[in-house]
């Protein structure tokens, strides 16, 4: 089970079964746990050529035990998000805890994860359960419905769920060329039917400094 | 209580004539009233020897004593700040952390091989606290710092807590602590889990632990 402690603690109470976090995450825990290295990007043998490949090796601990165990991160704020089947789409760094029954992998971006300044390939958990992702100031969460895109600044775009369509857009022009541009040349636009986590901060990214 | 928390980052402490307030130099963000901050040569209370114990131990910050009528607004650097009343028992805490505290607590230091003898220094070495650490004894209330924010966890006697060394902020009541390894061959291949070295507490009384890995 997951809890929120104030806005920067996750509290996890466990009976048994297992949860993975991020590595070195644990702040403190009561009765009897166990911390064992993972590593992400899938299983097996596949799984580690897929981490060497992408980049995208986001270290993991599974954490077993009776008790509780609370989790936090450099002071950064924690949002819960169930799943219930579908697809949580993070990047690795954002993602802090999941539900031991989580499947974790990874997927091709392609050029918008390049615009983001974290690499071509993002982080995606999926299955029935609970995962803790991790943002910088309180996230905010957008519904984007077939109405209503969303378009997001890519340094402050975080994580999203559900069934949504993402595309590249660019509002470079002369001005750009220029030296001149107001620093927002890039942006992600999502389409469909889903959830968007977007965060009050911006990575540095180079869309940001054009 | 003296200090009232006015948000996440500040507290404001009621000074009355005849009583006094320490704080760490230069914490002092606003006040009201006739107040006056003459710095603390020796650092704390306890007279000269009790100076030269704090120097030698390394636990000296730069204090202030504040005296007068009126109310002071403290914070520092943006940390998180939280408030612990203390009711005749002791505060452990490291000196840095100290924020501002009633002139009726008893400081200390203590030698941290004194618990434990040799891997009560280890301990102080792997945690970052050195071979000494300050505390706090009597009634009155203490404002300390941490970043992101402080949450306690009761430790009783059935119930002993691990606390990560770097997030680990200062403790109080009756608690044994003991630095437990969880050392794997995985640690010595370089696949560790980041948590080898967790620090355990048990008795009875209140850890305080930060949202944060990070130090001050």
């Amino acid at each position: 089970m997951f809890r929120l402690q104030g806005s920067k603690v996750l509290a996890v109470d466990m009976t048994g079964d297992a949860v993975k976090a991020k590595n070195g995450s644990m702040v403190a825990y009561d009765g009897q746990m166990a911390f064992k290295k993972l590593s992400g990007g899938g299983e097996g043998l596949r799984g580690m050529v897929t981490r060497r490949l992408t980049g995208e090796q986001m270290t993991v601990m599974e954490v077993k035990g009776h008790g509780t165990c609370w989790f936090a991160d450099r002071a950064s704020e924690i949002n819960l998000v169930g799943l219930r089947g579908d697809k949580l789409y993070v990047e690795a760094g954002n993602l802090l805890a999941t539900d031991g029954g989580l499947r974790t992998g990874t997927t091709f971006t392609g050029l918008r994860g390049a615009s983001q300044g974290n690499g071509l390939f993002t982080t995606t958990v999926e299955g029935h359960g609970q995962a803790a992702i991790i943002s910088d100031g309180p996230a905010v969460v957008l519904r984007v419905s077939p109405q209503y895109p969303l378009i997001v600044d890519p340094g402050a775009y975080v994580a999203h769920q559900g069934d949504v369509r993402q595309s590249l857009q660019s509002g470079v022009t002369f001005r750009t060329l220029l030296g001149e541009g107001g620093g927002e040349a890039f942006q992600i636009r999502f389409e469909g039917d889903g959830l968007v986590y977007v965060q009050p901060s911006e990575r540095n990214t180079i869309a940001g400094d054009l | 209580m003296t200090f009232r928390e006015i948000n996440s980052k500040m507290v404001e402490a009621t000074v009355l004539p005849g009583q006094r307030l320490f704080s760490q130099r230069g914490a002092m963000l606003a006040y009201k009233g006739d107040v006056s901050f003459t710095p603390n040569v020796q650092g704390g209370q306890g007279g000269l020897m009790s100076m030269l114990g704090r120097r030698v131990a390394g636990e000296a910050t730069a204090l202030m004593t504040v005296e007068g009528s009126g109310t002071v607004l403290f914070g520092h650097g943006g940390h998180h700040v939280h408030v612990i009343a203390l009711s005749g028992d002791t505060l452990h805490v490291e000196a840095d952390r100290l924020l501002a505290f009633e002139g009726t607590l008893r400081q200390g230091t203590m030698f941290m091989g004194s618990q434990g003898g040799v891997m009560g220094l280890v301990r102080g070495q792997v945690t970052g606290q050195g071979l000494f650490t300050t505390t706090l004894q009597g009634q009155g209330s203490v404002a300390v710092m941490a970043h992101g924010g402080v949450f306690e966890i009761p430790v009783t006697p059935q119930r002993p807590v691990h606390v990560d060394p770097q997030a680990y902020v200062a403790h109080h009541g009756d608690l044994r602590n003991r630095l437990s390894t969880a050392l794997g061959w995985r640690d010595m291949v370089g696949r560790g889990s980041g948590e080898a070295f967790q620090l355990e507490l048990s008795g009875n009384g209140t850890v305080y632990v930060q949202a944060s890995e990070e130090k001050l």
